[in-house]
């Protein structure tokens, strides 16, 4: 049995855990849930012994579990499978995988190779074709990888964290269903994720993390989604303003035939829509199936190898703001100040600019404006914008987008890594701006988000696009065409 | 925020200065007579303070060239085969100015060194955009290429007319550098230095393309993404930056040196890192930093003369006292960092963001 | 002529490579060592001052080497240990060793034009081989360093490819973060790699001074270490493509003794920058750096 007690960590002066306690048997999937920055990833890392405690210890079938070793963790029997999987990318995936407990004798990736297919073997699933690089692979395959890798030292306890936010809804039954497999092997699987649903689905028994302290064990026969979103924020939620803009007749952006082509591979084919004003429309697609490209293409970042985009609004690319998905890398320059990463934005910036010179002023003025209007907390526009929390950098973003006065807003996977409420309040922010006859393209990966959303739905595979049907807007089937059924 | 940035480059020269003292003992040279050798050398007399002034001339140019390059992540290493160029332009030009009035003649000159100078920063800048050559590398190899062209100049195609030395004819006297209280060497040079820098400082931080320039040094990634067009920008100033070196050598073709010799530039493209990172690549402070980095060239003369000692102990120091600043700005010394200046910044993995203010 | 001609390139080659073997080594760790001209040059004056004092040729290598370590160390504490510029402090330590070679310089052989000779280091001929024609002379009779040299080459490619320690130095170069969670120390790995390139480096160095020259003169390395920079980019980071870039570089140098030998009337300064020139021209033809480690030259702090 896997038991943690009282365990309390601090990063300067937050506490991440307050005298949390948790306990896991085995042969038994434990799912571990709460929001974003509730604590479960510290808890876990302190049970792997990544981070040292301030305070309480950590056992495994009664023995202690060493503090702040994360290599004796591992000899103890504890293995971790990342949020994003760990992987090298240009390396092979035998490479990858020597890195794992397959062979700890003479290095020979052959032995490695073989040792992780009778494995994978065992566990249900295939292995690429000797050699390939992990950059070629899908995201499914990597998360299969880095269990390999974890599972390859015979661990009694596996922490899988948030392993099926990188997931195609059509890959999560078969993740499951390894899962079960794992559980019938008699290990402890303790699963932490913020997707409710799929923890009551495969969980025997679930533990809710709020601000560091756990506020509830329960078991999914016993509770409901409901419950468990109302213990993890505190309250009951609000509900949804369904949000189905389908706007009126007028066509405020078309793309037609927009295809692009990088070293061989086909990015972009004859990619083809439109978005009308008023509406929100939403493009659900896996990771990595040219969304980001796209994103590029629309942000003038990235020029197409053919096709057109057109934009009914006068201001031409100014009436397009774009809100790219890597917030922290690309979205904002985290050493700048919060003035500067809204003069990033081209019409901002050229409204501050007269004859060549930045009138460094107005830009302050209209930094410490929308830190008002959007319920920004910040000290001031002169910060830097790695002073924000997370939640803060995204408002700041949807912030400058709105502010430099678009006709559309293309948004990428723009609630990753909000909680609840973070994600109601960008939700609400896009809906006014169409409810007053903007049009907002969401590119999400998110199915419940989209569903949620958005009027007419595309969907994106191999850089093809497809509209949907109204009867093909559910979980089921739009999890099938994402994975390219359709291609 | 002056008095700290004050503070924090008379730091590190101090400590740097410490260390140098300590090797000086180890040579068995006496660190106070170096020390006081150096003073006198740079402040002394009246001379040896003009001088100073004269010495720190090219390196405000060769420094702007850094500081502007380094805001956008432009490694210019190059400043010196860049100053080079532009001095070899202006010496190859300069005898054929005979018949002008002085100020054309002079505006002539620095136009050939700009000139010079922004090939050779431009080739680099269009290779790096277009190419994707490292410019670290492609920049080093164009100061060798340059100390080449140069010798093959004054031993060649303008080797002056006797023939006798490997130097090359000297420029018309109406390209000659106005001159201030003669006999000393103060020139205009200086003021067109200090002007250059007031035109580089009010670039980098009041207009919208310094902007963009500073946003590219600080996150390449998010500037492309945003518009920026950062292969032009690559190439533009590399090219502009390329073009104050050069109008470094042709200053000190017109004010100094009159001609060409085989040496024109001691260093001070390496040296000017050194001046542009104490001043945190602020063009005004490089003003500040190039005069004590001048004291310090001009000075150690005066140390090699009095005390034996090689007049290269002043590159220790120059190296010093970067390797001093880099570690100062990191998060080890925080708490030191705070303590000297109002507002702490939190360190990130950008690599200009340390080296600057900006 | 031929023969010479080959033999040269050989000769010129190989503190280039030594160099660029080293900073193989330090690129796949993900660091990027602009500082090696500094660890060469410091090297060769080192090697040279050592054995002329001691009169032994062999503590004079082994000092030379030394002194290449040293500036790496110096480097090392910068970019690892406090994650610095990696750019700049580079810059910084070739500047550092310009100055403390020309200060030591003066101080111990003065400011007199007298020449310190020492004796090169031999020779040695491999027996039939050497008698090959053609190639015989150019491969078969070098000093010991030259067939060191050579022999480093598949070596390296055996440390970095077939060995776990070479798999977890690159992973250190690709993915830092990941190298870390799996519980590599990359702060030691990179360490040792700038050591080792030090090592090198200053082997280099000491190739140019004890087996070259015979003497020190200022700037002796002549920006080999930047050009060992260029050998890696061109021999896309792959031990033989090293190689093959390094007899290019050698060739360029040599050229210019032929070239003279023939007596053209050709300035002799063309042939000096032809090196540079043409390391310049090739890395633009062969353009990027798409092969390189992917967190090359980003500094990485332990979280």
């Amino acid at each position: 049995m896997l038991a943690a007690r009282n365990i309390t960590k601090r990063f300067g002066t937050t506490l991440a855990l307050d005298r949390a306690d948790f306990d896991a048997h085995p042969g038994e999937i434990h799912a571990l849930v709460g929001e974003n920055g509730a604590g479960k990833t510290t808890l876990m890392n302190v049970i792997a012994g990544r981070i040292r405690p301030e305070g309480g210890e950590a056992s495994l079938d009664g023995v202690a579990l060493p503090v702040g070793s994360a290599l004796g963790a591992l000899k103890a029997g504890i293995a971790v499978v990342n949020q994003s999987p760990m992987l090298f990318e240009r390396m092979s995936w035998e490479e990858n995988l020597a890195f794992g407990g397959f062979e700890t004798g003479r290095f020979d990736l052959a032995t490695v190779a073989a040792n992780a297919r009778r494995l994978a073997a065992r566990l249900g699933f295939a292995l690429p074709y000797p050699g390939t690089t992990i950059d070629e692979r899908s995201m499914a395959e990597r998360v299969r990888l880095e269990i390999l890798r974890a599972l390859s030292f015979e661990p009694r306890v596996l922490i899988l964290d948030e392993p099926t936010s990188v997931l195609a809804p059509s890959e999560l039954g078969a993740f499951l269903h390894l899962l079960r497999r794992l559980r019938a092997e008699g290990r402890i699987i303790v699963l932490i994720t913020h997707k409710l649903s799929e923890a009551l689905s495969v969980a025997d028994r679930v533990t809710v993390l709020r601000e560091g302290r756990v506020v509830e064990r329960t078991r999914p026969a016993e509770t409901s989604e409901a419950e468990l979103a109302r213990a993890m924020i505190g309250e009951l939620p609000e509900p949804q303003t369904r949000a189905h803009l389908a706007g009126g007749d007028e066509v405020a952006l078309t793309i037609e035939n927009l295809s692009l082509q990088r070293d061989g591979h086909r990015i972009l084919d004859r990619v083809t829509l439109s978005l009308r004003a008023g509406e929100i429309a939403g493009l659900a697609g896996v990771d990595g199936n040219g969304q980001s490209e796209l994103v590029e293409i629309l942000a003038r970042a990235l020029k197409a190898d053919s096709g057109e985009i057109r934009m009914i609004a006068a201001g031409g690319d100014a009436a397009l703001a774009v809100i790219p998905e890597n917030r922290d890398l690309v979205g904002l320059i985290l050493d700048m100040t919060l003035w500067e990463n809204l003069m990033l934005s081209r019409p901002l910036r050229e409204r501050a600019t007269r004859r060549a010179w930045l009138d460094r002023e107005h830009a302050i003025e209209l930094c410490a404006g929308l830190l008002r209007r959007f319920g920004i907390r910040a000290p001031g526009p002169e910060i830097s914008a790695a002073a924000l929390s997370g939640g803060n950098r995204q408002r700041l973003e949807v912030a400058r987008a709105i502010a430099s006065d678009p006709r559309v807003i293309v948004a990428h996977n723009i609630c990753r890594g909000l909680d609840l409420a973070g994600t109601a309040e960008v939700h609400r922010t896009l809906s006014e701006f169409a409810a007053a006859g903007g049009s907002v393209l969401l590119i999400s990966s998110d199915l419940d988000e989209l569903l949620e959303m958005c009027g007419r739905l595309f969907v994106i595979s191999a850089g093809r696009i497809r509209e949907t049907a109204v009867s093909e807007r559910n979980a089921e089937t739009l999890g099938m065409l994402m994975a390219g059924s359709w291609t | 925020m002056i008095v700290s940035s004050l503070a924090r480059a008379l730091g590190a020269v101090v400590l740097a200065a410490a260390i140098v003292a300590l090797v000086l003992l180890a040579l068995g040279a006496s660190p106070i007579g170096a020390f006081v050798a150096l003073a006198e050398g740079a402040f002394g007399n009246w001379y040896a303070l003009t001088d100073t002034v004269v010495k720190a001339t090219p390196l405000v140019f060769t420094g702007l060239a850094i500081s502007v390059s380094f805001s956008g992540a432009l490694w210019n290493i190059g400043a010196d085969g860049q100053l080079v160029a532009g001095a070899i332009a202006a010496g190859a030009i300069g005898p054929w100015l005979g018949g002008w009035p002085r100020p054309a003649a002079i505006a002539i000159l620095l136009a050939a060194g700009a000139a010079g100078g922004a090939l050779w920063g431009g080739i680099c800048g269009w290779l790096r955009a277009r190419r994707d050559t490292n410019e670290v590398i492609s920049t080093i190899m164009m100061n060798f290429v340059a100390a080449q062209l140069l010798s093959w100049s004054v031993h060649g195609p303008l080797i002056e007319a006797s023939r006798a030395y490997p130097a090359s004819t000297p420029i018309a006297e109406s390209a000659h550098m106005y001159m201030f209280f003669s006999p000393s060497r103060l020139n205009l040079g200086i003021v067109l230095a200090i002007a250059l820098a007031v035109g580089c400082y009010l670039f980098l931080f009041k207009t919208a393309a310094g902007f963009e320039l500073r946003a590219m040094g600080r996150n390449r990634r998010a500037a492309t993404f945003f518009g920026i067009p950062t292969a032009r920008l690559t190439i533009l100033i590399l090219t502009v930056s390329g073009a104050m070196a050069g109008i470094g050598g042709a200053v000190q073709v017109s004010a100094i040196t009159h001609r060409l010799y085989e040496k024109m530039s001691p260093g001070w493209g390496f040296e000017a890192i050194a001046v542009a990172l104490v001043a945190r690549l602020n063009p005004i402070g490089i003003i500040f930093s190039s005069l004590l980095f001048g004291a310090l060239d001009n000075g150690s003369q005066a140390v090699q003369r009095g005390q034996g000692v090689s007049a290269e102990l002043v590159q220790v120091i120059q190296a010093l006292v970067i390797i001093i600043l880099l570690a100062f700005d990191t998060p080890m010394f925080d708490r030191l960092r705070n303590s000297l200046s109002a507002a702490a910044r939190p360190v990130s993995r950008t690599t200009t963001t340390e080296l600057s203010d900006a | 002529m031929l023969e010479a001609f080959l033999s040269s390139s050989i000769g010129m080659a190989t503190p280039v490579l030594l160099a660029a073997i080293g900073e193989l080594l330090v690129e796949e760790s993900g660091i990027i060592n602009i500082g090696i001209e500094g660890a060469m040059l410091s090297g060769a004056f080192f090697a040279l001052a050592v054995a002329y004092f001691s009169g032994s040729t062999a503590l004079g290598l082994g000092a030379g080497m030394a002194a290449g370590a040293a500036i790496n160390a110096l480097l090392a504490v910068l970019v690892i240990n406090l994650a610095v510029n990696q750019v700049v402090a580079g810059t910084a330590l070739d500047i550092f060793a310009v100055g403390i070679t020309g200060v030591f310089y003066r101080k111990f052989f003065g400011i007199t034009g007298k020449a310190f000779i020492v004796p090169l280091i031999p020779k040695l001929r491999l027996g039939p081989l050497a008698d090959i024609p053609l190639i015989g002379p150019a491969l078969f009779h070098h000093n010991f360093l030259v067939y060191v040299t050579i022999a480093l080459v598949p070596a390296t490619g055996f440390l970095l490819w077939r060995t776990r320690y070479g798999l977890s130095l690159r992973a250190a170069g690709e993915r830092p973060e990941a190298a870390d969670a799996l519980g590599l120390d990359v702060y030691r790995l990179r360490w040792q790699a700038l050591l080792a390139s030090g090592v090198l480096a200053g082997l280099g160095g000491a190739y140019l001074t004890l087996a070259y020259a015979g003497t020190f003169v200022e700037n002796i390395s002549a920006g080999r270490g930047y050009v060992a920079l260029a050998v890696v980019i061109l021999g896309r980071w792959k031990p033989w493509g090293l190689a093959a870039a390094s007899v290019l570089f050698g060739a360029a140098m040599a050229l210019q003794f032929g070239l003279q030998a023939l007596g053209t009337t050709i300035p002799y300064q063309l042939f000096l920058a032809l090196p540079y020139a043409l390391t310049l021209a090739v890395l633009a033809i062969v353009g990027g750096q798409a092969a390189s480690p992917s967190a090359l030259g980003e500094p990485y702090r332990r979280p």
